[in-house]
């Protein structure tokens, strides 16, 4: 029994006190800065080395629902006009919201959820989870939010075992062909109303997997989501603060 | 000679490769086979409407050689004698070779779909296999699971509650991934190899780059391969540590699911520092590594490990001595020595049942040429075995780590990859977390990629977990499901 209790001693209070405001490495790439001024006319080096395309020119734009922030971009530019702060705040309600052109310094903020949605979800939220041939890194974030450090638990957002118990899923992976059925019978299977959340660049975009031919990914077409979590994967911050500024939770 | 003899990561012409008719190639296998080596590889790199190259690649982890030969298949019907009723570790790749590439492996002893579940072998549509009589069941499971977790089916045929035979159904993962890998640019190619699997991204990463920069004959800077050794162990560490949590999740073990998450953020927040991605996504590229590693992230990973070195001998020691988690660990989901060797099994899971099989020390590659890491084996091979061994596992990781911060040595971190050499091959293997990674890459005639072939660990294990649970309560699925941990994405491409 004192070992236990060591143990538990040895834990401390590991919980990261308010999910709004931690602060990330350096290192950590979350909002992009752009500064076009730097850029020389006809310049396209960044855009040519992007593997998911996530560059637009004339202006220097990303998609973050392209980016995989795999960082080749800031290593490729000659006059270091991109660069990635540890922001982790770029959640976003719309698709055309991640695109940037990274000016924004306070990051991307979600408008907030209707007033239906706000009323029944705002203090309750239970999400199942598909995972649509996500390769277990979104998957394994997603199980992060639930360990001692992030706590999601504590503003009673949950993952639920059971589409019949949730209020909405969240989708990672690009679509494949065959996971395509079971995502919309699992989404049917949820009571109305209900929400979607795309995790990672994947499901926003394909990210990475743009050019299989083993995609399907009509549901995306038919459904529109609620909320685009941009990254490869996301941080745990990213879904968490942007989940509660969407909900417009303190 | 009817054979090409290779090692890891060296590169060979590929018209070295013998090139054989069936009735050779099967005699040839065959002899391989019997001397102890073990399948790693059985895929297509050349295919007309009439003809077909196969090239089959074995190796053996005593005298860590890797065979590799070539057989052309002519005509309309294409096929050739089976080895898995004599050697099961075949078996599977026969199925991979007939569904890609339609070549009937005669006398295969259960041919199933591997991840095409449209792809019909032999015009026969597959069924599970199934059982009659009194009290006898049926549970399907899947592909959307309960928890945060990939897709995949299981059909369990069961006599109350005690499971006689387990069926693996996968494929709903599949992204085709080896045909990106030959059609995609360079820079694209490297976030797909971080994508295979998105546990094991340095792993298969080095791979990936090891391969490249052996057909390119560039040469790394010992501080690039010291910090890549450095992120891979991070990522064994942390996957393990999640393991371990999921493990005594499953079990009802709360402190130890709390604690062992809580030490695993500290791991993944070591990889963030070194390269701003908690899994190491970026950092390993063809040439070296995109970031240096500062002495101030030096010191503060330091500071993290040495937390965790001290924290987890405690929780090790708490839950591998506590009766209620040993009588819910111990003889539970059993695979023998005998039958990990039989079905080919790698990594963690086949060294918990006793099988002496590790690529860093078996087949050395990058920084673990020159530091060589202890191979720890345990012999029960049951679900405390496995859970066991990844707690063995991370002690060696930490020292490992720990030892090679003491003298890191200064240098540049990259290197100008050349061109890739032609008509070349490669056979590239590293140890991931789950075990043996193989990257296969051969060029053509104007240096670029026409084969890419990946095997996972998990292609290796998926089967281990199908035996572990016969006999066991249904009840006992997940515990054994965790204890081998296995990727359904690095499975299905």
């Amino acid at each position: 029994m004192y070992k236990g209790i060591k143990i538990r001693l040895a834990q401390g209070e590991p919980a990261i006190k308010d999910l709004q405001k931690a602060e990330l490495p350096e290192l950590f790439r979350g909002m992009p800065q752009i500064d076009t001024t730097r850029c020389t006319v006809g310049c396209r080096t960044c855009r040519d080395a992007c593997p998911t395309g996530a560059i637009m020119l004339e202006p220097l734009r990303l998609d973050l629902g392209k980016c995989t922030f795999c960082s080749i971009c800031t290593d490729c530019c000659p006059a270091g006009a991109l660069s990635f702060t540890s922001n982790y705040h770029i959640a976003s309600s719309t698709r055309q919201g991640l695109i940037t052109d990274g000016r924004l310094s306070g990051g991307i903020k979600p408008t907030a959820a209707s007033e239906e949605i706000k009323k029944y979800f705002g203090h309750s939220l239970k999400l199942r989870q598909v995972s649509a041939a996500g390769c277990n890194g979104c998957e394994l974030e997603l199980n992060a939010l639930g360990n001692v450090n992030f706590d999601m638990g504590r503003y009673g957002i949950e993952f639920v075992a059971s589409p019949r118990h949730a209020d909405g899923i969240v989708i990672t992976g690009p679509v494949s062909k065959a996971m395509s059925k079971a995502l919309h019978e699992t989404y049917e299977a949820v009571p109305s109303p209900k929400i979607i959340i795309l995790f990672g660049a994947c499901p926003i975009s394909g990210g990475i997997f743009q050019d299989s031919e083993e995609t399907d990914r009509s549901f995306l077409g038919d459904f529109s989501a609620d909320l685009y979590i941009p990254g490869c994967p996301p941080h745990p911050l990213t879904f968490i603060s942007g989940i509660l500024d969407w909900l417009e939770r303190k | 000679m009817k054979r090409l003899t290779v090692q890891n990561q060296r590169p060979f012409e590929t018209s070295k490769v013998p090139e054989l008719s069936v009735p050779e190639f099967e005699s040839e296998v065959g002899q391989i086979l019997s001397e102890g080596s073990r399948m790693m590889g059985l895929f297509a790199v050349e295919a007309s409407v009439d003809s077909k190259k196969v090239l089959a690649v074995l190796g053996n982890d005593e005298t860590s050689q890797i065979y590799l030969v070539k057989c052309l298949f002519t005509g309309e019907s294409m096929r050739f004698n089976s080895f898995a009723n004599e050697y099961p570790n075949t078996n599977y790749f026969e199925c991979e070779l007939a569904e890609n590439s339609l070549i009937v492996p005669e006398g295969h002893p259960w041919l199933r779909p591997v991840r095409k579940q449209t792809v019909i072998l032999g015009n026969i549509p597959y069924e599970f296999y199934s059982m009659q009589g009194d009290e006898v069941h049926e549970v399907a499971v899947g592909p959307v699971h309960a928890g945060v977790i990939e897709p995949g089916h299981f059909r369990f045929q069961c006599h109350g509650e005690e499971i006689y035979h387990l069926e693996i159904s996968l494929g709903y993962q599949h992204r085709g991934l080896e045909k990106l890998l030959l059609t995609q640019d360079e820079n694209k190619r490297a976030v797909l190899v971080e994508s295979i699997a998105g546990d094991s991204v340095v792993a298969h990463s080095m791979a990936y780059s090891l391969a490249v920069e052996a057909l390119s004959r560039t040469s790394v800077s010992l501080r690039a391969s010291v910090i890549r050794s450095v992120a891979e162990e991070l990522e064994r560490i942390a996957m393990h540590l999640s393991g371990l949590s999921g493990i005594a999740n499953d079990i009802g073990f709360a402190i130890g699911a709390a604690a062992y998450g809580r030490l695993r953020t500290l791991v993944i927040n070591s990889l963030l520092l070194l390269c701003g991605s908690r899994f190491g996504r970026g950092l390993v590229r063809p040439g070296g590594v995109m970031f240096d590693l500062t002495e101030k992230s030096a010191n503060k990973i330091t500071e993290n490990l040495i937390k965790v070195q001290q924290d987890i001998s405690e929780i090790n020691d708490f839950m591998f001595s506590s009766t209620s988690v040993m009588t819910r660990l111990e003889a539970t989901g059993k695979v023998s020595l005998k039958w990990a060797g039989a079905i080919g099994m790698v990594g963690p899971a086949a060294r918990a049942s006793g099988i002496r099989t590790d690529v860093r020390s078996g087949f050395p590659y990058g920084a673990y040429r020159y530091h060589s890491i202890q191979t720890v084996t345990l012999d029960s091979g049951d679900v405390y075995a496995r859970a066991r061994m990844r707690s063995l596992e991370i002690e060696e990781s930490l020292g490992y780590i720990l030892e090679r911060f003491v003298d890191i040595p200064q240098g540049e971190t990259r290197s100008e990859v050349n061109p890739l050499m032609e008509n070349s091959g490669v056979i590239s293997l590293s140890e991931g977390w789950r075990g043996e990674i193989m990257h296969a890459i051969l060029t053509g005639p104007d240096g670029k990629i026409k084969t890419y072939k990946v095997k996972d660990p998990s292609f290796n294990n998926w089967y281990g977990l199908a035996l572990s649970v016969r006999n066991e309560g249904i009840s006992n699925f997940p515990l054994c499901n965790k204890s081998f941990d296995l990727s359904y994405s690095g499975h299905d491409l």
